[in-house]
């Protein structure tokens, strides 16, 4: 090994990123030649200025109690979004057993058809949660949206390179919705693209992405802690539009959000 | 998965790299206040998707969401134009010395090594504080910062020999932002 060489493998060498063989090349090397040893020198030398522990940033004292606030708030936030469906499951489990003999080929349709049911209404729940605690997230200062623009031009085109579908974003300025811009976020496991609208200072995050595989179906309506959420599988894109406008009106977006 | 025994399991994987977290934070936003708002907003994150998290070892998909979400925070409050670094944005702070001995590290003060690092344009520094605070390996590193190992080991090796360079020469570490970083 020659010393341009050893130079580009000296970091990884020091770093315990190389392979065997190409380490004890390095460690040949450094051996034989003054140079290339001064250069391992000054790069320990930089490695234990930047691993001064008295760098490292400690949180203040009281802050990991004001995390784990945050977060048992979240989770409990989600368990009463939990409840309801558990209830029902438990009942439908119920239900199931009750009915013997005879009926048992009926029975085991009906229970194989409640249980699918209740999968996924308890999906659904999940992501009801995850789109109510987007939108309580997107009300806190600063939080809103990451690009700000009433111009559909404007806002469709951001999305570009930062999601792997194009969302509609449709104007609906005419009917009384101001688009105010859009924002990334994550619900159900992927990122999504969130519109938000306005009318009246009341803002609604309409949370989108696409659907695969879920047939078309109508609008659905869940309510959770005073905000209303509305949803529904469009043939292409799924929707789930929360805002704590009322029902009467947010059920007029949904359906001018159908339309296009 | 109940939400209690959730709540149990993100206690015990996810918390206890709450110091990481906010290590990483305030590297990267360079505020204590931006820090503490970033992992919390960070953590509640990880919470909402901690069904998506795999494995045993939480401290990587922690520092990941961390680092993303400090991006985000720090795009949306562009209120320090060289925030954001580029990988064009790093320019030698000197010409390289002929004379091996002149290239001693002959700053180490504490002071100056934090000034020169809170001066290295982003892309480098999040490369350079997941390795050297956090031991992070290549691939761990390439993994949160989304980009292939070559990269990580290109931006920590120019990182570490601005740094090198730049506390080689004393003058040029300044208490303002971007001294010797056009």
């Amino acid at each position: 090994m020659n010393c341009d060489d050893s130079r580009i493998y000296l970091p990884a060498y020091l770093d315990e990123e190389l392979g065997v063989g190409e380490s004890l090349r390095v460690q040949e090397h450094l051996a034989e030649c003054g140079d290339c040893r001064h250069a391992q020198d000054e790069q320990l030398a930089l490695r234990s200025a930047l691993r001064d522990s008295d760098l490292y940033a400690h949180p203040a004292a009281d802050f990991s109690k004001r995390i784990e606030a945050a977060v048992r708030g979240a989770a409990k936030a989600e368990a009463r979004w939990q409840r309801s469906s558990w209830f029902q499951s438990l009942r439908l489990e119920f239900f199931r057993w009750v009915p013997a003999g005879a009926a048992l080929v009926i029975v085991t349709t009906i229970g194989a058809l409640l249980v699918m049911n209740s999968l996924r209404s308890s999906h659904e729940q999940l992501i009801a949660s995850a789109v109510l605690a987007g939108h309580i997230r997107s009300l806190q200062p600063g939080h809103l949206i990451d690009v700000p623009s009433s111009d559909r031009h404007t806002v469709k085109p951001w999305f570009q390179g930062r999601l792997d579908f194009s969302p509609p974003v449709p104007d609906l300025s005419e009917l009384g919705w101001t688009l105010v811009g859009g924002r990334l976020d994550y619900v159900d496991g992927r990122p999504v693209a969130a519109i938000v609208y306005q009318r009246r200072m009341h803002n609604i995050n309409v949370f989108l992405w696409p659907n695969h595989g879920s047939p078309a179906d109508a609008i659905k309506q869940e309510d959770g802690q005073g905000y209303q959420i509305l949803h529904w599988n469009g043939a292409e894109t799924t929707y789930w539009v929360v805002s704590d406008l009322n029902n009467a009106e947010l059920l007029e977006l949904a359906r001018a959000l159908r339309g296009h | 998965m109940t939400s209690q025994e959730k709540l149990r399991r993100f206690e015990e994987k996810v918390s206890p790299h709450l110091k990481s977290a906010y290590n990483l934070a305030k590297w990267l936003t360079r505020s204590h206040e931006d820090a503490e708002d970033v992992v919390q907003e960070a953590f509640l994150r990880a919470f909402s998707a901690f069904e998506s998290f795999r494995g045993e070892d939480a401290k990587p998909w922690v520092l990941t969401i961390v680092r993303n979400t400090s991006m985000t925070w720090l795009k949306r409050n562009r209120n320090a134009g060289a925030t954001i670094g580029f990988e064009g944005a790093l320019v030698d702070p000197i010409e390289r010395s002929p004379d091996p001995e002149e290239g001693l590290l002959i700053s180490c003060e504490r002071k100056q090594v934090r000034q020169a690092l809170e001066q290295l344009p982003s892309d480098f520094r999040e490369a350079v504080i997941l390795r050297e605070m956090e031991g992070r390996s290549y691939k761990e590193i390439s993994a949160t910062i989304g980009v292939p190992i070559g990269t990580v080991m290109s931006r920590l090796s120019r990182g570490r020999d601005w740094l090198r360079r730049i506390l080689s020469t004393p003058q040029l570490v300044k208490p303002e932002e971007g001294a010797g970083l056009r």
